[in-house]
């Protein structure tokens, strides 16, 4: 090559220098990342916290016109669906029926056992902003955040299932890790054999569970809700239902829509009380005792 | 603009991130939340190759890095190592972009499928070696394939639409440096 390299030859080295630096810095964050994981996610958070609100202008436009186009597209198929839905209407109006009787039932039962479903059960409602932008992770950010009191770990849904849970929360955003993500393990039980379980995403819609106890009293069809075990989640929530995988796996049919994940609840679990001392002995009261516990009285 | 090298040397820079921020921008869209059994090309990398491989002073190293990062942040990858394989590639398309503006597109598209494999595989050994989890392999062969099978086409547009031409042997700058 004729070219003359005169001019750039104190630039060169420099420049090398500067690259090799570069990459150094690069591996380094990975490793502090690999290293001391929270902290690099904390400042990841940080930075989500700051790139995708300037984004929304544009955001919420943009996939409101994509999906117009796709409802459009949609509009095609429109007279099969309504004869589909005026049939499946007709065996609602059955349903519908029951499940007023079980209703009052329901209440009826409720009232003469004193039940008190869980008062501090509410929730934050979040719109979906972005997702994870990978095929790889299966996320979602939402534009509620440590501002709405959000915190780490608590659940999300959509109007009918568990979609997934919080982790990573920025000032008015934070990350939803959807059922289907590759690090997702969420214990769940199922009904109605009360066989517990964990539900382990693998990046596939319909993610399998592991860990079952005994495989044969699960058939396709059952219900799957979280168990509540280990308090990583509120029990009872419902999940979906269990299904046959073409591999043969037992895997779950999410209840919620993940086509169209629009409007998240995320769930204010307040964490329940842990009873940890075995209980005090019931023995008739002695003499010291009753002393030790006037004496408290007194002072 | 063509009368002012320098000029277009910044604009060049300035097409660059605007295109890889929009690419960033439509993967974040939430059109559709379903996990895919396939995997799109992932068009930052063939992006930035067919920048480097042509015109490399569009694609200097700071914005790379800058840009990538952002990506690795944003799309919850293990931050940096992306990045930083990303420049070493760069760098070496860069140091052959002098030798690359001679050869036919095959033999382009060759050299460049030839890095994303070699980056596509150092990516997920470094990853195996920290014990990451990584995801499903076949999703990554996917990416990997339909990534080499779409950079012609992110050349031609990037020729067409951008402007990013390999300069004519003996072109200069406004400096009289020949680039």
């Amino acid at each position: 090559m004729a070219r003359d390299r005169q001019s750039e030859d104190y630039v060169t080295p420099l420049r090398r220098l500067f690259v090799g630096l570069l990459v150094l810095a690069m591996l380094g964050l990975f490793l502090i990342w690999r290293i001391d994981s929270p902290r690099v996610e904390r400042f990841r958070a940080a930075v989500i916290d700051r790139v995708v609100p300037s984004f929304e202008w544009a955001l919420v436009p943009v996939t409101g016109l994509v999906n117009l186009a796709q409802d459009f597209q949609s509009y095609q198929q429109l007279a099969a669906q309504n004869d589909d839905l005026r049939r499946e209407l007709q065996q609602m109006k059955a349903w519908k029926e029951a499940a007023a009787q079980l209703q009052q039932e329901n209440a009826k039962l409720l009232g003469l056992n004193n039940v008190r479903l869980d008062p501090q059960l509410t929730f934050v409602t979040g719109v979906v902003m972005t997702d994870s932008g990978s095929p790889f992770r299966q996320s979602v950010l939402v534009n509620v955040g440590a501002r709405d009191g959000i915190l780490d770990g608590w659940a999300t849904m959509d109007g009918i299932g568990l979609v997934g849970r919080i982790s990573g929360v920025g000032q008015e955003i934070s990350r939803v890790i959807l059922l289907t993500d590759t690090s997702s393990r969420i214990p769940v039980t199922v009904q109605p054999s009360g066989q517990r379980a964990i539900l382990a995403g693998d990046n596939t819609l319909n993610p399998p569970i592991e860990f079952l106890d005994d495989a044969d009293v699960v058939r396709p069809g059952d219900l799957v809700v979280t168990s509540g075990d280990g308090g990583v989640f509120p029990p009872d929530l419902q999940v979906g239902q269990v299904a046959r995988g073409t591999d043969g796996r037992l895997r779950v049919r999410l209840s919620a829509d993940y086509e169209r994940l629009k409007f998240l609840r995320v769930l204010r679990a307040q964490g329940h009380e842990i009873i940890t001392d075995p209980g005090g002995l019931l023995a008739p009261a002695t003499t010291k005792a009753v002393d030790v516990i006037t004496d408290a009285t007194d002072g | 603009m063509a009368e002012n090298p320098t000029m277009q040397v910044w604009t060049g820079r300035a097409v660059f991130t605007f295109v890889m921020i929009a690419i960033i921008f439509i993967q974040l869209l939430p059109l559709d939340t379903r996990p895919d059994n396939w995997a799109a090309p992932d068009l930052m990398l063939t992006g930035a190759l067919a920048w480097t491989a042509r015109r490399p002073d569009f694609a200097p190293v700071f914005l790379v890095a800058a840009l990538f990062l952002l990506a690795d942040f944003l799309f919850q990858r293990p931050p940096g190592l992306w990045t930083g394989l990303m420049v070493i590639m760069t760098e070496i398309f860069r140091t052959r972009a002098r030798h690359i503006r001679n050869v036919p597109l095959m033999l382009e598209w060759g050299s460049v499928a030839a890095g994303v494999v070699v980056i596509t595989l150092v990516y997920r050994v470094a990853l195996t070696i920290v014990m990451t989890p990584q995801p499903p392999l076949g999703l990554t062969l996917i990416q990997m394939a339909m990534t080499i099978a779409i950079y012609p086409l992110v050349v031609v547009i990037a020729h067409f639409i951008f402007g990013v031409a390999r300069p004519a042997p003996g072109q200069t700058d406004s400096l009289g440096h020949r680039i």
